[in-house]
């Protein structure tokens, strides 16, 4: 039984064929909707570009179709229809079309939706969860610099520097790597950038009131509510503002 | 999973389950993600593929045995010495004297001595290593023996309960919900009996209602009644309205005929045996013992007196009706000796299904054992450990028919409505366990080490995407989610969720389809029956 799985569902919807740019504008975002569904990253680049030949604006182009697409990914991931391998291929669909517009983002001046610099703390070499939350805020459109394992404050600092980005997310798996946590935060505090950056952390042994003892903005539970925690953290902020 | 009984049903290996090297290999490098129909068509998949269910399991987990040759061979010898030198009663019931006086045997009184080496020659000439009960719809036809195994739910409990209405006696609408819901649950292949007893009805007329509720709202296979002749009687008569015509060459019915242990078979019991026999339906002769009060203490006491009784059962069945289907049936626990209550999911009756197992597997026929048994009242703790303790020696010993295997409570005092949804839930992760080990190209996975650096996660791999999403047993039951979710889901833990999942199945329950003919004549066959005798206790 494993093995024919997805044989019935690419026989049953056998339809590459399909010619995008034949399409007239609301049937090519219904089929780019139901591409980055499906994590067809080749589709979505493909799609990106004729919208944008077509004189949409890149702002439009990433807010009616691949986020308004990712949205609906997030509500099928959480109600169980699509499992986790599908959600990181529609991200990665997400990350195709994002390739092409953040250059065109950033000469309209339009506002990004976010930058990330993420990491997993010094001492811990567990990057899986960590790679699952930079991939769903990819797909919910933030740009992410993954600093990758064992991440001393010296690289985070660094990283904030070169990148400015909007949210710094910590991540670690081991009871013995995540008081380091706090040594990130309180460094941030003592040079006085703290409030610059909205922090994320998480991992396996956290809780709510972890996050909160030592000052950061939010723990996120899970890799879907970390790309939604972003987005209404920097949403709030950008209102406060 | 085929649905049909294959070639390899009929054969009585337990090999490996070793694919040749095939077509089947991931071509890694040409796969390229397709047009899936987006959130339609996978929303549609998914709910297709949650219906798929398999009419009865087909094993290729060997069976574990915790005997050697020696052992089985010692206990086989004790059994032949119990019958020969001790007997079997066979009481109040004079036609089974003289079949038995035919065939050659001792008779002193209404105990019956056998000859040595009788009783297993009787069967091996005779009875059938595996048969086929079918079903109103085929699909659901089970085969039962060699290395199949069918799960069915609790058998004969006087009361039921759920969390919102507790323990109270069970009424025939608790006998149709039960049915519904197993009817319901792709884990159990067959609808059972007396799932509960009816007490809202008269004694007397509680088979016809019980039969009728499982034609009615089943096409699972079923269990006909056994308290009295006639009873069995009618059970074959509207069974043979149900499935129209003869049932001489088909097996519709395999009722449960229990030993009156230590070593004694009763009237009643051997009067619906006799009835089931001639008409060729399949009966399940099996001693049921409570070490320590109807045996001596020991599983070697215990494995040799029961194969005594289903030896002597099992022949009697083969002398009314050669050939005729019958399963070696043991239903094994100990008792407190400090309080003289039944105890359930203990080590030792765990042993005893294994060893049982092994001594039908050498006779050569069916066997009914186990289940998910518990002592607790309610779906806790005690029920989920004890239950676990008895289904996993059910499915490593190898146990064909499973009686009991979801709902008990309470040592089979009580049905619950939750334990049925938990039990179901353990019956879909054994469906997986006893498969076996997928040695296939595909199951070895090759490819997908060659394709993943070391330290990399495996979920964008190629072989991932192909096989995730039937890869794991996925649980209706357990939460896996994180703390925050489940608190935010209520809190809710395993019964709460089974109570939720239970009420949603007897929502949308919906019948099978019944020819209005055919129940048109059950209910004139049910009303006669009842018209014709006054209600009684007995």
């Amino acid at each position: 039984m494993p093995d024919d799985v997805n044989t019935e569902t690419e026989e049953d919807f056998d339809d590459e064929e399909i010619d995008l740019s034949a399409l007239n504008d609301d049937d090519l975002r219904a089929q780019m909707m139901d591409d980055l569904y499906d994590g067809l990253a080749d589709e979505i680049a493909e799609g990106t570009n004729l919208f944008l030949s077509r004189g949409w604006g890149p702002d439009k182009v990433l807010g009616e179709v691949l986020v308004e697409g990712m949205r609906i990914v997030g509500i099928d991931f959480r109600d169980g229809i699509l499992f986790v391998p599908e959600v990181l291929l529609s991200a990665n669909s997400m990350k195709a079309g994002m390739a092409i517009l953040r250059p065109l983002l950033a000469e309209t001046g339009a506002e990004p939706i976010g930058t990330v610099v993420i990491g997993t703390v010094k001492g811990d070499i567990h990057d899986i969860g960590k790679n699952l939350v930079a991939m769903m805020m990819e797909g919910a459109g933030f740009e992410v610099f993954d600093l990758g394992i064992n991440t001393d404050v010296d690289e985070y600092l660094e990283a904030l520097e070169k990148h400015k980005p909007d949210i710094l997310g910590l991540s670690a798996l081991l009871t013995t790597t995540m008081p380091y946590m706090k040594v990130v935060i309180d460094t941030l505090s003592e040079r006085g950038i703290r409030d610059d950056y909205i922090v994320l952390v998480g991992g396996a042994p956290l809780n709510e009131e972890f996050g909160e003892a030592i000052g950061a903005d939010a723990y996120c539970r899970d890799a879907a509510i970390a790309a939604s925690m972003a987005t209404e953290l920097i949403t709030e902020r950008r209102k406060a503002a | 999973m085929t649905t049909e009984p294959s070639a390899e049903t009929e054969s009585s290996g337990y090999e490996p389950r070793v694919s040749p090297p095939n077509s089947e290999s991931v071509e890694l490098k040409q796969l390229r993600r397709r047009r899936g129909g987006g959130r339609k068509g996978r929303q549609e998949a998914r709910a297709t593929s949650s219906a798929k269910s398999v009419a009865f399991l087909e094993r290729t987990l060997p069976p574990v045995d915790m005997l050697d040759e020696a052992g089985y061979a010692q206990i086989e010898a004790n059994a032949e010495t119990i019958l020969e030198e001790v007997g079997v009663a066979f009481q109040d019931f004079p036609s089974a004297l003289e079949l038995w006086k035919d065939a050659g045997a001792d008779i002193r009184g209404d105990v019956v001595h056998f000859p040595k080496g009788m009783c297993r020659k009787i069967i091996q000439d005779n009875a059938p290593r595996s048969y086929v009960q079918h079903a109103r719809n085929s699909e659901r036809n089970v085969t039962i023996g060699n290395n199949t195994t069918v799960f069915a739910p609790n058998y004969g409990s006087p009361f039921a309960m759920d969390l919102d209405n507790g323990r109270r006696y069970a009424t025939l609408e608790d006998f149709r919900n039960i049915v519904k819901l197993t009817y319901s649950l792709p884990q159990l292949h067959h609808s059972g009996g007396t799932v509960c007893e009816p007490v809202d009805i008269p004694v007397n007329k509680r088979h016809l209602d019980m039969v009728y509720s499982h034609i009615k709202y089943s096409d699972k296979g079923y269990m006909g009644s056994v308290t009295a002749p006639e009873r069995a009687a009618d059970s074959v008569e509207m069974s043979r309205i149900a499935f129209g015509g003869d049932l001489q060459d088909r097996t519709v019915m395999t009722s449960l005929i229990n030993a009156s242990s230590p070593l004694r078979w009763d009237a009643t019991m051997l009067g619906a045996a006799t009835v089931y026999a001639e008409a060729n339906q399949a009966s399940i002769m099996s001693p049921f013992i409570l070490a320590g009060a109807m045996s001596p203490v020991t599983v070697a006491a215990l494995a040799a007196q029961a194969l005594a009784e289903a030896l002597s059962g099992m022949a009697y069945y083969q002398l009314v009706r050669p050939g005729a289907p019958v399963i070696f049936g043991t239903f094994a626990s100990s008792m407190s000796m400090a309080t003289g209550a039944p105890t359930f999911g203990t080590p030792e009756a765990g042993q005893a299904i294994h060893v049982m197992a092994g001594l039908a597997r050498r006779l050569g026929v069916p066997f009914r054992s186990g289940g998910q048994f518990t002592a607790s009242k309610v779906p806790d703790a005690q029920a989920a450990y004890e239950s676990a303790s008895t289904l996993l020696p059910t499915v490593n010993a190898g146990v064909n028919f499973v009686l009991h295997a979801a709902g008990w409570l309470e040592g089979g005092l009580s049905i619950g409505y939750e334990k049925l949804i938990m039990d179901a839930d353990q019956l879909g992760m054994m469906e997986v366990y006893a498969r076996g080990i997928d040695m296939s190209e595909n199951g070895q996975a090759m490819d997908a080490f060659r394709t993943n650096p070391a330290g990399e996660h495996f979920l964008g791999n190629a072989h991932t995407l192909k096989n995730f999403e039937s890869a794991f047993y996925r649980s209706e039951i357990a939460d896996n989610n994180s703390f925050e979710q489940w608190e935010e889901d209520g809190r809710l833990d395993a019964a709460q969720r089974a109570n939720v999942r239970w009420k949603k199945l007897l929502a949308d329950y919906e019948p099978p389809p019944l020819d209005s003919a055919i129940d048109e004549e059950l209910l004139d066959f049910v009303g006669r029956r009842k018209s014709e005798m006054p209600d009684a206790a007995y």
